[in-house]
């Protein structure tokens, strides 16, 4: 009897361990398996989605907020459209300039170029090129008139600088001085950048068209010096070492904004120099907190992005596209600064 | 196949279960080997993209090199080596993604595709130019071409650092995960390896465990114990057939042992008729004597010898014959029996008139009775044989004139005593304790008495009256005579019995 039991327990005893080691080499077979797999991942690239088109956006100042922020917009557009959209240059190991960038892009065959343009012969002749090429080009926040491009995305310089100068009002008509209020508008050697010829007629035509009251304005344009890589931040140091300083500057890009408002705070000129931003990055939302800058535009930097690819894909879907898009402008001053910040803390 | 298992020899055995074990382990080894294996060629192949793009580069800068050779020289050779170039260069430019995907690589793989593909052209424009001699234009192409290349080059060199740094990531989780499945397969071997032993250990202590149960059971029988359970047989191997020759051993012995056993019993009882037989033939050559010496023969004969003295007048002749009739008929009748005290005295009178026949009347016989204790009860053959010790150790080595006197009297309401006193010579104080301790043996047992010792009668008192205290002799010293006193108890004797 204890034998028959015995013998039952020394079967199952007998089958446990064959079940174990099949189970141990089953184990390791899978981890095998697993592990080759895992490696072969590492050769497979992670995203093959394909791609219909190749677009490329060409900018001077790649690595600002306001281009990154832009090119985001345009690369959430391109992927809902099944659009890949590179920001040229970014992977490449030397810096090139815009001209040079264009050549590179009609050389490798993409299927549209946004390029921030300006109203050069050069780069008018660039975009011809594209063009030719069968290439279409969006200019993108700066127009070039003159060229083939099919469509410009940008601000509205004219309400922009109505805008201003709406802002450049207000801060008139609580002054308590009857001295001419000198307003500088800092604006690019480039100055065949139209854009800023507009901004600047649009403030010219609100102080003239909508002033009530308040001290006489003289409006002056301080051109910085943006030929070289660091020439803009010297520059206006250099406006600084004047004895006369005006009472408002306008900046209309975010680097002279960034640059302005440091030479404020280094100067200690705070409180006697009135700041109109360009853009909202955090250091210039940081700043009208701390009322050192008056005013900033808030452009849609996402929504300039989307206008580019929905400008190519309208063209490669009908022939034709818009000539222009026009991105939304808001001002932020000390009323509103604190929505900014929330907003992009809660991004962060 | 268990069964199959059970037929294999121990060798056979021992050895498929090593092999087996060892073939696992080897299975195992091989597995992680292989696992192992494949995991480095995969670590090798991490950099080969950053390879192939350095051939690029190089074929790139060849196809530069000998075209800027062959607008300085104007060779055929160089011209040779750069169509040879040009062909490398385009095989390689061919193998090039040409898709737009997420991946950053593959976008600029497909970059440096359609710039190679327009430097190519720009290239043998360059050359035919120069061919055509048309210097302006081959100036210029030289120029845009060269410019060309200096991208595709930073294109080549972006995206070989690009490669590099996530190839290096790769590597390192590589590495990590190698060193992982490393730790893995050193864990996964030493458990596989502990249960291939133990697996061994168990099988080979399985196959053991017939032969420890037979060591064990061998043990008992040599120690002795041939009921030990007989062991089964488990396998059909070495251990196997020496368990059943050893069970078969184990039947053998018990059976011979039973064969041995039946015979000794018959010996035994072979022994017991014979020794019945030789009991039977004693009792038969016993009877023989007895009957030989019969006591009723006896007694007839005395009586016709009195009836005849009696017929011829001679009343001594007749009343001693008489006596010595009625003496011998006690004998006959009374021996080994209980009797009265009468009987017992009767026996005694008949002795001693033949005695003093015989001697002349030199014993003086006197008695003292207390009538009412002659119907008690005793054992037989007590009294005569006191009384005959009496005559022969006491009175016939004295001089002058014997006396016995019997006495029986009351000692208490339950006990009687009956006492034989002479006047011989007396018996000292270790002679009393030797015959009162049964130890004493007189010399000539059948001399002249009838041959019942004083321990006899001791030993049947004892047994009658179911007492240690039944006699005493005293004696005052020598030439002083001697008392035996018997001490018996009153019973009368049943009337049935009579």
């Amino acid at each position: 009897m204890s034998r028959t039991t015995d013998r039952a327990g020394r079967n199952k005893g007998q089958w446990i361990v064959i079940g174990f080691m099949a189970f141990a080499i089953i184990v390791i077979s899978i981890c095998t398996v697993i592990f080759r797999s895992y490696v072969r991942g590492f050769h497979k690239v992670t995203d093959r989605e394909k791609y219909d088109r190749y677009y490329v956006m060409i900018t001077e100042d790649r690595k600002s907020d306001f281009w990154q922020s832009v090119y985001r917009g345009a690369f959430e557009r391109g992927q809902e459209e099944n659009v890949y959209v590179d920001l040229l240059g970014e992977h490449l190991s030397q810096e090139y300039t815009r001209a040079e960038l264009m050549r590179i892009a009609m050389s490798s065959g993409v299927d549209g170029i946004f390029v921030e343009s300006d109203e050069s012969d050069e780069m008018s002749q660039m975009i011809d090129e594209a063009v030719e090429r069968g290439i279409p080009v969006v200019t993108l926040y700066g127009d070039n008139t003159h060229s083939a491009r099919c469509s410009f995305v940008g601000v509205g310089s004219y309400n922009l600088g109505r805008e201003y100068g709406r802002q450049v009002l207000k801060l008139a008509s609580v002054s308590e001085s009857t001295a001419p209020m000198t307003v500088a508008v800092l604006v690019n050697a480039h100055a065949l950048n139209s854009a800023q010829n507009i901004v600047c007629s649009g403030i010219q035509d609100a102080l003239e068209q909508e002033k009530i009251r308040g001290p006489e304005i003289e409006l002056s344009l301080i051109t910085v010096d943006d030929t070289n890589t660091f020439s803009v931040e010297e520059s206006i140091r250099d406006i600084f070492m004047n004895e006369k300083l005006p009472d408002i500057i306008i900046c209309l890009n975010e680097l002279s904004t960034t640059c302005v408002y440091q030479a404020v705070v280094d100067y200690n000129c705070v409180g006697e120099v009135a700041i109109l931003g360009y853009y909202d990055t955090d250091t210039i939302l940081k700043a009208i907190e701390r009322n050192v800058v008056n005013a900033t535009i808030s452009i849609d930097t996402e929504q300039m992005g989307a206008f580019c690819v929905d400008a190519l894909q309208e063209y490669y879907r009908f022939g034709y596209t818009s000539q222009y898009f026009t991105a939304d402008v808001t001002i932020i001053d000390q009323n509103n600064v604190g929505e900014y910040l929330q907003a992009q803390e809660a991004t962060e | 196949m268990r069964k199959k298992f059970r037929q294999l020899s121990l060798q056979a055995k021992m050895s498929s279960i090593f092999v087996l074990a060892n073939l696992v382990v080897f299975a195992v080894t091989v597995i992680l080997l292989l696992g192992i294996n494949s995991m480095s060629s995969e670590i090798d192949k991490v950099y080969q993209g950053n390879l192939r793009l350095n051939e690029v580069s190089d074929a790139l800068m060849a196809v530069q090199d000998s075209m800027t050779d062959y607008l300085n020289s104007k060779t055929s050779d160089s011209l040779e080596e750069f169509y040879r170039n040009e062909q490398t260069y385009s095989q390689l430019v061919q193998d090039m993604s040409d898709e737009v995907t997420g991946a950053t690589f593959q976008r600029m793989e497909r970059s440096i595709r359609h710039m190679s593909e327009e430097y190519l052209d720009l290239v043998s424009q360059t050359i035919e130019a120069k061919r055509g001699r048309n210097v302006e234009k081959y100036r210029v192409r030289y120029e845009n071409a060269t410019q060309m290349y200096e991208y595709i080059n930073t294109y080549i060199y972006s995206l070989n650092n690009e490669q590099f740094r996530s190839n290096s990531e790769n590597y390192s989780r590589l590495s990590a995960a190698f060193r992982n499945f490393e730790m893995v397969s050193v864990i996964a071997l030493s458990i596989v390896i502990v249960v291939s032993v133990s697996i061994v250990v168990k099988l080979t202590g399985e196959i053991i465990s017939p032969l420890k149960d037979l060591a064990v059971t061998a043990d008992e029988v040599a120690g002795g114990n041939f009921d030990t359970e007989l062991l089964q047989v488990q396998s059909e191997d070495e251990i196997g057939v020496v368990t059943g020759a050893f069970n078969q051993m184990l039947i053998s012995i018990r059976q011979y042992l039973e064969s041995l056993r039946e015979s000794m019993e018959i010996r035994r009882s072979l022994m017991e008729k014979e020794l019945l037989m030789e009991a039977h033939l004693k009792d038969a050559q016993l009877k023989y004597l007895q009957a030989q010496i019969n006591p009723h023969f006896l007694f007839n004969t005395l009586n016709a010898g009195a009836q005849l003295a009696m017929m011829e007048g001679a009343d001594r002749t007749y009343e001693y014959v008489q006596n010595v009739a009625e003496f011998f008929r006690y004998n006959v009748k009374k021996s080994n029996d209980i009797v009265t005290v009468r009987e017992e005295l009767e026996l005694v009178d008949h002795y001693i008139y033949i005695l003093n026949v015989r001697f002349s009347g030199d014993i003086h016989y006197g008695k003292e009775i207390e009538e009412d204790l002659l119907d008690s009860c005793m054992p037989s053959m007590i009294l005569q044989p006191i009384v005959e010790n009496s005559v022969n150790h006491g009175i016939r080595e004295m001089n002058g004139e014997g006396k016995i006197r019997l006495k029986v009297y009351h000692v208490d309401g339950d006990t009687l005593g009956i006492s034989i006193r002479d006047n011989g010579i007396g018996m000292d104080r270790d002679t009393i304790e030797k015959v009162l301790g049964g130890n004493y043996h007189e010399e000539q047992s059948g001399g002249g008495s009838n041959g019942i010792a004083m321990g006899n009668i001791i030993a049947r008192l004892k047994l009658f009256t179911q007492n240690e205290d039944v006699m005493t002799i005293l004696s005052d010293g020598k030439n002083q005579g001697t008392e035996v006193i018997l001490y018996l108890p009153i019973k009368e004797r049943e009337k049935t019995d009579v």
